[in-house]
């Protein structure tokens, strides 16, 4: 008999689930309200957001959350209203379902915590519920008949919805051509991942598509008949729509054309033209559109995606790193073997597949883990949005996100730091309108943030504004310190943790707030690096670069020789107390590393090395009462130290610098206080010595 | 064996789905994330029984009903819509297009059981 079921047991998908379609509804309903700016409907993204709230309300009475449930059906109805209006949206509904998606967030945010989920406001419901008679209200229900022609069979054209063939009309009109192609799945064809899955998405790479049918064909084999004729609208050639679907050029049909441009605009027409930019994102001037609506090419394609939580995925690695201590026993079993002298080609040539399998498969893992870097910072609009109605200025957002991926982790830590750069820069350094009037700048200020990859290691971040560009003076004034020579000083001192505090600072400087936590993330937490470059009265741009990847492990944090280190836990094979009265002294007396003792471990002697002698340093308090067992080359071995200080998970950062990388050192990490811990690597430290000594050990 | 396919855009839903149908033995299931990928797999393969979402993007379940009853070799297909309140007005043109119960979120796992075990049990009979 199986258990039975508990829906309640859904929570942890639901959590994960509602968040993600939450960042698709924020993404939908600004680029809704960057169109109703410019009075364009939006058919697509108005049935996209509805879509998603009815799911987040079908997933929240599954697991019974009433007021999540109560908010998204009045945001779904008012949303239906506007579909039937054609996909227009008043400007005046945006507010409140923003709102509307705060609220849910608020209570999906309450129950992932494990506290009650309190009502929906009933405030925010009244305004909800008004919108969608206002929406009826303004639906334009006869809508100026379609000009273009559509070349379609009746059974494809009867499943056009109106808001369908809109899109299809706006399309044509805006100078794309509609196209239809036909794919028909097949047992081969699904077998070699060729299925109507992966048509829409290469298919949706190369062209916008309007509607799939699916239609029978007569006359086939049984089961073979069927077709899915893909409705699509695209300006780029006719080659790259039949190589996604894999079929002839020659099979890619003409559904209507933009109509000829009228003879005296025909010069003007082949340059660019507002239509050509909506149609080719890849153009240097649809790049600097003001906030180009998160549409098609930039809204991510979901389909054949498995959410994972980072939790799973860190259980993942940790799995793989015990598998990795077990491959090098076996390899240290295996060396011993062949030292006895028995015959063992066939298993080191196991061990060395067996070690390039292991490494491909850490590779596999950590590509699992990496997250476009346009999912990290999908929510800025929606602030940008916010701090433009807080502060009353005008600000114009640039994204080029570009496809670099990074790990999950790193985007997690990453995201915040960009927050508070963007923030300041709206808060103090972009200058209110009519001081922008009266420096002759535009009205509205432009930020604007770039990333790129710079290596196959590296992502650069950078946030630029064209404000007012920090007051050295003015800084160093309030700092009571001279005036910083260069851009490299002035970070530094933007970046010390007392200054963000002096308010007046902030706003007269242009920038302050808190510059201290972007650093500390950025390269004490992050290994990365943080630069400015500022000038006054044209702008400021900080730049981050931190590594696509970071490793994060588990380790033990101690103190010896009056240092603190940190080690990592799977490395070590035991902690033992170390009994002062038990210790015997280990051959060959005084070593220039240090006396060497041995210590008793369950009837074998294990030397002990006191770990700051090791490193060079005086022994500090504490008396070496705790030690760490490794294996160095098989064998254990003990290293003293001063204090234990516990056990946390510390994300380490390589040492990049030649001259800091000394053997023994694997890495530096930051506990949380902003100064600098090294990660030691106790199996490549001190090995000579504990050999030597055991090998005296065993003569003696 | 008696094979089903479960339709959602939300895998949160399809594995609540499969979860309540597992108290039946001798089911088996396929995952679909879409109306057309539903349609691609009913045509590769035949199955005895769909679980049905309605709003879903590219076509929805009404669609897929209709294209469904449309096939000589689907038209007997039993189909479970299970949607979410505010599809009412959906429920007679779903049901008039062939799908043989509707049911609505939140649904209990003996609810969505009944009506499978039903369906299926009088798939045989005459």
């Amino acid at each position: 008999m199986s258990r039975p079921v508990n829906l309640a047991d859904f929570l942890p998908p639901y959590l994960a689930e509602v968040e993600e379609l939450l960042g698709l509804a924020h993404t939908q309903l600004l680029t809704l309200e960057t169109a109703a700016r410019g009075g364009a409907p939006q058919p697509r993204a108005v049935r996209e957001l509805f879509r998603v709230l009815h799911t987040i309300k079908g997933l929240s009475a599954m697991v019974d959350v009433e007021p999540v449930v109560a908010l998204t059906h009045l945001m779904e109805a008012s949303v239906r209203a506007a579909d039937r209006a054609g996909g227009k949206l008043p400007p005046a509904s945006i507010e409140p379902l923003l709102q509307g998606l705060k609220a849910v967030e608020v209570r999906v945010r309450a129950l992932g915590a494990g506290k009650p989920v309190p009502p929906a406001p009933s405030a925010l419901l009244d305004a909800l519920e008004g919108l969608e008679g206002a929406e009826r209200r303004a639906a334009p229900r006869a809508a100026a008949p379609a000009e273009v022609q559509f070349d379609l069979e009746p059974a494809l054209a009867s499943k056009l919805s109106a808001s369908e063939r809109e899109q299809l009309t706006q399309g044509v009109q805006g100078g794309r051509r509609a196209l239809r192609v036909d794919f028909a799945p097949s047992p081969q064809r699904s077998a070699a991942g060729l299925t109507i899955n992966t048509v829409r998405e290469r298919v949706s790479q190369v062209a916008e598509i309007v509607k799939v049918v699916p239609l029978s064909r007569p006359g086939g084999a049984p089961g073979s008949g069927l077709v899915f004729a893909l409705l699509v609208l695209s300006s780029g050639p006719d080659a790259a729509l039949a190589a996604a679907v894999e079929v002839a050029p020659a099979e890619v049909r003409l559904v209507a054309q933009p109509p000829p441009p009228p003879e005296e605009d025909a010069a003007l027409a082949s340059g660019a033209l507002a239509g050509d930019l909506s149609a080719d994102p890849s153009s240097d001037l649809a790049g600097v559109l003001p906030e180009a609506p998160l549409d098609e090419e930039v809204a991510p394609q979901r389909h054949g995606i498995v959410r994972v939580e980072t939790a799973r995925l860190d259980e993942a690695m940790e799995r793989l790193a015990a598998l990795v201590v077990t491959r090098s026993r076996l390899q240290r079993a295996a060396a011993a073997l062949t030292a006895s002298g028995a015959n063992t080609r066939e298993l080191v040539q196991i061990l060395q597949e067996n070690a390039r399998q292991l490494r491909d498969l850490r590779a596999a893992i950590v590509r699992v883990r990496m997250v476009k870097v346009g999912e990290v910072l999908e929510r800025l609009p929606l602030i940008v949005r916010g701090l433009r109605r807080s502060t009353g200025k005008q600000v114009a957002l640039q994204l080029e996100l570009g496809a670099a991926e990074l790990d999950k982790a790193v985007g997690d830590r990453l995201f915040p730091a960009i927050v508070h750069l963007v923030r300041n820069a709206v808060d103090h350094a972009l200058e209110p309108p009519e001081e922008r009037r009266r420096a002759g700048k535009p009205e509205e200020g432009l930020l604007r943030i770039v990333c790129r990859e710079r290596s196959n290691s590296q992502l650069e971040v950078q946030v630029s504004d064209d404000g007012r560009g920090v007051d050295a003076a003015a800084v160093a004034r309030r700092a009571g310190v001279p005036v910083p020579q260069s851009d490299e000083e002035l970070l530094e001192l933007l970046c010390r943790p007392g200054l963000s505090t002096r308010e007046e600072v902030t706003t007269t400087s242009g920038r302050g707030m808190g510059m201290d936590i972007v650093k500390r993330i950025a390269v004490d937490q992050l290994g990365g690096e943080l630069r400015l470059q500022t000038e006054a009265g044209v702008g400021t741009t900080f730049t981050l670069r931190v590594p696509l990847t970071i490793s994060i492990v588990d380790a033990f944090v101690f103190e010896s020789g009056q240092q603190r280190y940190a080690v990592p836990v799977a490395t070590v094979e035991e902690l033992v107390e170390v009994d002062a009265a038990r210790l015997v002294r280990g051959p060959g007396g005084a070593e220039a590393r240090g006396e060497v003792q041995i210590l008793e471990r369950r009837g074998q002697a294990v030397p002990l090395l006191r770990l700051a002698t090791v490193l060079g340093q005086p022994a500090g308090e504490g008396g070496g009462q705790k030690a760490l067992v490794v294996r160095q080359r098989g064998e254990p071995v003990a290293f003293a130290v001063d204090r234990m200080l516990g056990q946390q998970e510390i994300v380490i950062r390589p040492l990049e610098d030649v001259l800091v990388k000394v053997r023994g050192v694997s890495g530096a990490t930051d506990l949380g206080d902003g100064r600098p811990t090294l990660v030691l690597d106790l199996i490549a430290l001190g090995g000579g010595a504990a050999a030597e000594a055991q090998r005296r050990e065993r003569v003696s | 064996m008696a094979e089903v396919l479960v339709v959602d855009d939300s895998k949160m839903m399809r594995d609540m789905v499969v979860a309540c149908l597992r108290a039946e033995p001798g089911l088996s299931f396929t995952h679909a994330s879409s109306g057309l990928e539903a349609i691609e797999r009913l045509s590769l393969k035949p199955f005895d029984l769909v679980v049905l979402d309605l709003n879903m993007p590219d076509i929805g379940g009404v669609e897929v009903v209709e294209f469904v009853r449309s096939q000589d070799t689907l038209r007997s297909l039993p189909i479970v819509i299970v949607t979410t309140r505010g599809d009412e007005e959906s429920r007679a043109r779903v049901l008039a297009a062939g799908a043989n119960r509707f049911m609505t979120k939140p649904f209990t796992p003996e609810g969505i059981l009944g009506e499978v075990r039903g369906l299926l049990g009088a798939k045989g009979a005459p």
